[in-house]
């Protein structure tokens, strides 16, 4: 709809497709470029070669798990240093691990998928992204 | 001497001899008389002592047959005198604790039962549940200590104490207890379950929520009043389960442990407004009254900002659910310029049964005056809420009539004031 928004990059990373695919279609309504991913290792790749401005990464999936991945990212280059991740995730937020990674791997936020509208979700983006 | 004479004389002795031999027969007799008198009572006396023999036998059976049952006990039995010192242990509790009768009998109770939190750290002396029997002289029980073995493994134990009680005093404790790894286990087994099977249910919930959020947007198309109203009711049983997983995720983290209590210096009377706040839409539903009592003296208080939200919302939903159209709801906070922060609400509801009101905290628990109200509760909510105030070194209790209504207090000393009195008493 609004392609103007200089056109913002995302990348899903979520294994589970129903959430994808949502996530897909409100970021595409509000004027997202949206990228997806369907695991911590495909999503490594698609991060390091498509650059997106923002990573919505889950947690427990398949292959590599968002921990890790983020991790990796973090170490590749100056660009995956910086680039801003939120891990959206129904693992709770009293996990120490997840804390630790969180404040090791900054700037990443951390987000209960459950807890959240989708509308929020759409808002904590933009505030991220502004 | 002439012939007479002598015949009334023969007469006479013949007589006498009459009277000898009668006198004689009733000696006789009496003698028969007296020796079976004699006899009786010797039978007698023969008869008294075999009772008593009877009765000291069949004493001393009882008194064997009263120790075997208290030795064969299936739990581990301790009894100790007055001062704590050990007079009995059964064969359980020998086995339990890897000791032998004969080593420990008479000797100090703690020095041969060393019991640690779960945590690792050892109860003192005055803490052992034998000790504070014998100073309060009231019953205790408690299953949240270990008990560390001579090869410095531990058990978890369950462990009964009641004061022995003789003429109005207390002649010594006696200690039942047992080995409950296994009821550990299942409940940690399960509260993992729990856990899993949360975690789980939380993503196609969360796929439920955003596509009808979508929808009701008006995000994929207009949809008609009427649609909309089912899909408002399909959102909100949505969030309903939401909520309901969030509630079991935190029962399964108190019964893990795994609640880490992360204190930070805390504006309570923000985070009380905010939490006041999400319940807006329902007190205004209800047209319900809510008086709002913050002490100015509150201070930036010392607590774990997320664990004394749960609290507030609890009391204050339950407060707000389960008070008719139109009541009223106070919602106080206060300081005692130290170190405890009071919290009062109370509501004009329901109320608590009188015969309930000991299992409002239990889990799972709802009376029954509630249950045939149309009004939603897990009975997991007080639950919640006592387990972090008991964790966060504070009291939760309440007063409560039916149908007039219900306060709650609850009394929370800051953070450090919890520490302060953690090393006061270990």
């Amino acid at each position: 709809m609004n392609d103007s928004k200089d056109n913002k990059r995302i990348l899903v990373i979520e294994d589970d497709t129903p959430l994808r695919k949502v996530l897909h279609d409100k970021f595409i309504l509000e004027g997202f470029h949206v990228l997806e991913a369907k695991d911590g290792e495909e999503g490594l790749a698609t991060a390091l070669s498509e650059r997106p401005d923002l990573i919505l990464l889950d947690i427990v999936m398949p292959q590599m798990d968002g921990i890790t991945m983020m991790k990796e990212l973090r170490q590749k280059n100056e660009w995956g240093k910086n680039v801003p991740i939120i891990l959206l995730t129904n693992l709770s937020a009293d996990d120490e691990k997840i804390n630790r990674a969180i404040a090791d791997n900054a700037p990443a936020y951390y987000l209960v998928k459950s807890s959240y509208t989708i509308n929020d979700l759409v808002e904590k983006i933009k505030e991220r992204l502004s | 001497m002439n012939k007479k004479t002598i015949i009334s004389a023969s007469d006479d002795i013949v007589f006498n001899l009459k009277v000898l031999a009668k006198e004689k027969e009733n000696i006789r007799r009496k003698l028969a008389v007296t020796a079976k008198e004699k006899e009786r009572a010797t039978r007698a006396i023969t008869n008294v002592l075999e009772d008593l023999k009877i009765k000291e036998e069949s004493l001393i059976e009882i008194n064997a047959k009263e120790e075997a049952i208290l030795l064969s006990i299936g739990e581990g039995l301790l009894a100790t005198d007055e001062k704590g010192n050990i007079i009995l242990i059964n064969k359980i509790g020998e086995e339990l604790l890897g000791v032998k009768s004969k080593e420990i009998m008479g000797k100090i109770f703690f020095g041969v039962i060393p019991i640690e939190d779960e945590k690792g750290v050892s109860i003192p002396p005055q803490k052992h549940p034998i000790s504070m029997v014998l100073e309060t002289g009231n019953a205790t029980a408690i299953s949240t200590y270990y008990y560390v073995r001579k090869d410095k493994t531990r058990f978890p134990m369950a462990i009964a104490v009641a004061p022995i009680v003789l003429d109005f005093k207390i002649i010594g404790t006696i200690k039942v207890f047992r080995d409950i790894t296994r009821e550990k286990e299942i409940d940690k087994a399960k509260s993992e379950f729990v856990s899993l099977a949360s975690h789980q249910l939380r993503t196609p919930l969360t796929s439920i929520s955003w596509y009808t959020e979508m929808i009701l947007k008006g995000d994929v198309g207009q949809v008609t009043s009427d649609q909309k109203k089912y899909l408002e009711e399909i959102y909100q049983g949505n969030q309903r389960m939401i909520e309901l997983v969030n509630t079991l995720l935190d029962v399964s983290r108190i019964e893990l442990g795994t609640f880490k209590i992360e204190s930070r210096p805390t504006d309570i009377i923000k985070l009380a407004e905010s939490v006041l706040n999400e319940q807006k839409v329902e007190i205004e539903k209800n047209n319900l009254i809510i008086t709002e009592n913050f002490s100015k003296n509150v201070p930036i208080f010392s607590t774990d900002p997320k664990l004394l939200r749960m609290v507030f919302q609890n009391l204050l939903s339950n407060a707000v659910a389960y008070t008719p159209i139109n009541g009223k709801i106070e919602f106080a906070i206060s300081f005692d310029g130290k170190e405890t922060v009071r919290i009062k609400v109370s509501d004009t509801g329901y109320g608590i049964p009188k015969n309930q009101q000991n299992q409002i905290f239990t889990k799972l628990f709802r009376a029954d005056n509630i249950r045939d109200k149309d009004v939603d509760g897990t009975g997991l909510g007080l639950y919640i809420v006592k387990s972090i105030v008991k964790n966060s070194g504070g009291e939760i209790w309440f007063e409560s009539e039916e149908n007039k209504g219900t306060t709650f207090y609850v009394s929370l000393p800051s953070a450090e004031m919890k520490e302060k009195k953690k090393k006061d008493t270990t």
